[in-house]
């Protein structure tokens, strides 16, 4: 969770075959402390973060990359794609659509039509749930073990039949799908998109907000180059096929704003889909 | 040296190290992969296997799964002693302390005779029902029936678990991740594990588990696709409204731009296998609807099949298992969801088999027709048998016999093996457990079962578990 593995990497096998500690001494020092505060979760996090390690850039040298090629001796941060679950909360944050409520029933986010055509006994057909509902974090997604939900399997999340420990990291087209074409990602890149409108009136500034929205960086010159030029095309694109731009802003169930003009909506979606489906967007820095 | 020749190195010498100071020495490459980051590196999987363990028959499985419990009564196993004890009580001697479904505490168990005729079909003359005339005269010697299968599971969930995975444990990897981890796949724009699921008009519909195709504790990239007959045909592959193919494609090429310039910072290989993914997954989006599309099939190819295809029926079904042989894919399983006759086990069994019977025996001649037949090994199969004893019209669940039978791919045709005792209770001569039908499938591929592992919860894995025996006697 804070650096994509653990100390002893084989969190389901803590036995002869199981992977010895990289750091016994500190294993045994975070474990004491976690008892001595009571079994205190937050503060556990909080001492681990609070390190001078945690704290470290991703970003290594050549050497450094060649004398630990698995960040065994944790002297930079673990760069890991986010969890299921975290994947799209992600995507619901920086649009500002996600809900931080905490507790309460399962809540059914977007779902094809039909994935439960072959469950029975009784026929099923998963509803869509209605405004907040729709926008809750993953972890509150309904769990039916028989279908999980496509999004949350796409990227590992297991269909908790076996203890899992330790998920896989998968990297597949499937993935890219779902992040391209989920209706989930479509609304929150348009939300996105809305908000950026209104931030600015220049190009170079509203792009400049999407990156630190979603990136917390600055965009740099050669990104801009690439993406202000398909901002213009589109802008272009949208203008002459309204029924197209109509339709983009459609997707999802939260209205789109209506004093956008929907060419110029449609054009910074695409800015935003682009964002949302970078490397750096489902990955941990 | 690449990062995932560098991951492959670290691994085996963990790997050495660990299993050495064990007296196990090394195991096969299976086993030095099970670190989680491996599945992910290798933008095109290549496989476990490499070399393959042996020279393999077949290069795909075309699994066709008729899911329900098919009787092997009214199908592959004939039984002239059941037909005579017809209506009269089934011995107590055979049923005493057996497991039963629906029937158990049932005091009177009757015998209920075959409902259909059985003939010799082909030059090989071997012998199965007339409610299969097309496979019958068209594929009768090609085919290899096996009618001493058994299964440990009674119901329909957990007896589907048990045969494809090899336990009735959820949670485990099926028979088609297994392979797909063993040995890629070589479609270029298709997932290498294809699903088809279709329903009848005569058994219940049982409900089938996405969990039959899961890739269990292996990475989620070896799982079955369902390709789907309504809505998208792969979920998520058709572009959001308003996006056309172009400016689709805009997005993922400024995906690819500015991944490039990330990596230029961040020197991660993840971010060349993404940058693939994302290539995989727009060429998904036109080769799915490419395969789906059976607009320039000529006339002849449907009269054959029996269905103008699109309809979501098995028939069509085989059809597109044509067209994903043709590209490639690896694994091809197709459910059809009909063959659970409680009641009226007659007229359903002939409904059932009758959706079944020209597809099968379509594709079977589609597939020598293009010279595919030879190196496709095909599952005819089913979760369990049914019962001897009547359940009023119908039969009920039954695991301690049933039939499957095999064809293509290294397999000698016109040929059964096994048998069941006098009422096809028992299979009794030759026995084939489901671990045996895994270890003989992973077999015509080129692998042997015993090396295909993966560990995980502190111990190697495989989809034979500690069983299984290749069938020689079956084998070409």
């Amino acid at each position: 969770m804070h650096f994509g593995a653990g100390l002893s990497r084989k969190l389901d096998d803590l036995g002869a075959q199981g992977d010895w500690p990289s750091h016994p001494e500190l294993l045994d020092w975070l474990a004491a402390e976690f008892m001595e505060s009571g079994w205190d979760i937050k503060r556990a996090i909080k001492t681990i973060v609070m390190s001078a390690t945690y704290q470290q850039t991703s970003v290594a040298s050549k050497e450094l990359m060649e004398k630990d090629p698995y960040n065994v001796w944790l002297a930079r941060q673990g760069r890991f794609r986010l969890d299921a679950e975290l994947v799209r909360d992600n995507a619901l944050s920086v649009s500002g659509l996600l809900s931080t409520k905490i507790g309460g029933a399962s809540a059914k986010p977007y779902q094809p039509p039909g994935y439960w055509a072959f469950l029975n006994f009784p026929m099923r057909e998963w509803e869509n749930g209605k405004g907040e509902d729709l926008y809750r974090r993953g972890l509150y997604t309904h769990w039916q073990r028989q279908y999980l939900h496509p999004s949350l399997l796409a990227f590992d999340a297991p269909p908790r039949e076996e203890c899992t420990a330790d998920r896989v990291r998968s990297n597949t087209p499937l993935q890219s799908l779902v992040l391209l074409n989920d209706t989930t990602y479509v609304e929150a890149a348009r939300v996105l998109a809305e908000r950026a409108i209104k931030v600015s009136t220049s190009d170079d500034a509203r792009l400049d907000w999407i990156f630190k929205q979603s990136l917390s960086r600055s965009v740099t010159p050669p990104e801009k180059a690439i993406l202000l030029p398909l901002l213009a095309r589109h802008r272009d694109e949208f203008t002459k096929d309204a029924a197209a731009a109509e339709e983009l802003s459609k997707q999802g169930a939260k209205p789109a704003d209506g004093t956008i003009p929907k060419a110029e909506l449609a054009a910074w979606t695409s800015i935003s889909r682009a964002v949302l489906n970078l490397h750096a967007f489902v990955v941990r820095n | 040296m690449s990062s995932f020749e560098d991951k492959l190195a670290y691994l085996t010498r963990r790997s050495f190290l660990g299993r050495s100071s064990q007296g196990l020495g090394m195991l096969a490459l299976g086993s030095l992969m099970s670190d989680r980051a491996v599945g992910a590196t290798d933008e095109k999987w290549r496989g476990v296997v490499q070399p393959l363990h042996h020279t393999p028959k077949a290069k795909r499985v075309i699994w066709l799964y008729m899911a329900g419990g098919m009787t092997h009564l009214e199908t592959w196993d004939p039984k002239p002693k059941l037909a005579e004890m017809d209506g009269k009580p089934m011995p107590e001697s055979i049923t005493k302390g057996q497991q039963i479904a629906q029937l158990q505490g049932n005091s009177k168990l009757m015998c209920l005779g075959p409902q259909h005729p059985f003939k010799k079909w082909g030059k090989s003359g071997l012998e199965f029902s007339t409610l299969f005339p097309q496979i019958g005269e068209k594929a009768a010697d090609d085919i290899c029936i096996i009618r001493s299968m058994h299964t440990e599971a009674i119901n329909h969930d957990p007896a589907h678990t048990f045969m494809n995975t090899g336990t009735m444990i959820a949670g485990r990897p099926s028979a088609g991740a297994w392979t797909l981890y063993g040995l890629g796949s070589e479609a270029e724009d298709l997932p290498g594990f294809v699903v088809l699921v279709s329903t009848g008009k005569f058994g219940q519909a049982q409900p089938i588990a996405a969990r039959q195709w899961h890739s269990g504790f292996l990475p989620s990239k070896f799982q079955g696709v369902q390709f789907r007959s309504k809505g998208d045909a792969v979920l998520y592959v058709n572009s959001p409204g308003g996006v056309t193919v172009d400016r689709q494609r805009d997005i993922v090429n400024a995906t690819r731009e500015l991944n490039l310039l990330e990596n230029n910072v961040v020197d991660d290989p993840e971010i060349a296998t993404r940058i693939a993914q994302y290539e995989m997954a727009f060429r998904m989006q036109s080769s799915v609807p490419d395969l789906m599309d059976l607009s320039k099939e000529p006339e002849k190819t449907f009269e054959m099949y029996g269905t103008k295809g699109g309809d979501g029926s098995f028939a069509a079904n085989c059809l597109l298992a044509r067209r994903l042989a043709e590209r490639g894919v690896r694994f091809i399983q197709l459910y059809h969801r009909d063959w659970d006759h409680h009641g009226v086990v007659k007229d359903h069994s002939a409904g059932t088999a009758a959706e079944v019977d020209k597809g099968v025996a379509a594709l079977i001649t589609d597939l020598k027709d293009r010279g595919l037949f030879e190196d496709t090994l095909i599952v005819f199969g089913t979760e369990f048998g049914r019962t001897p004893m009547a359940q009023g019209n119908g039969r009920d669940h039954h695991l301690a016999g049933f039939s499957m039978w095999l064809a293509g791919g290294g397999i000698k045709g016109g040929m059964s093996y096994g048998n069941t005792d006098d009422l096809g209770y028992f299979a009794v001569e030759n026995k084939v457990h489901v671990n045996d039908l895994h270890a003989t499938i992973l077999n015509q591929l080129g692998i042997d079962h015993k090396k295909l592992t993966y560990k995980f919860q502190g111990r190697d894995f495989r989809l034979t578990d500690v069983g299984g025996e290749v069938l020689k006697p079956i084998l070409a």
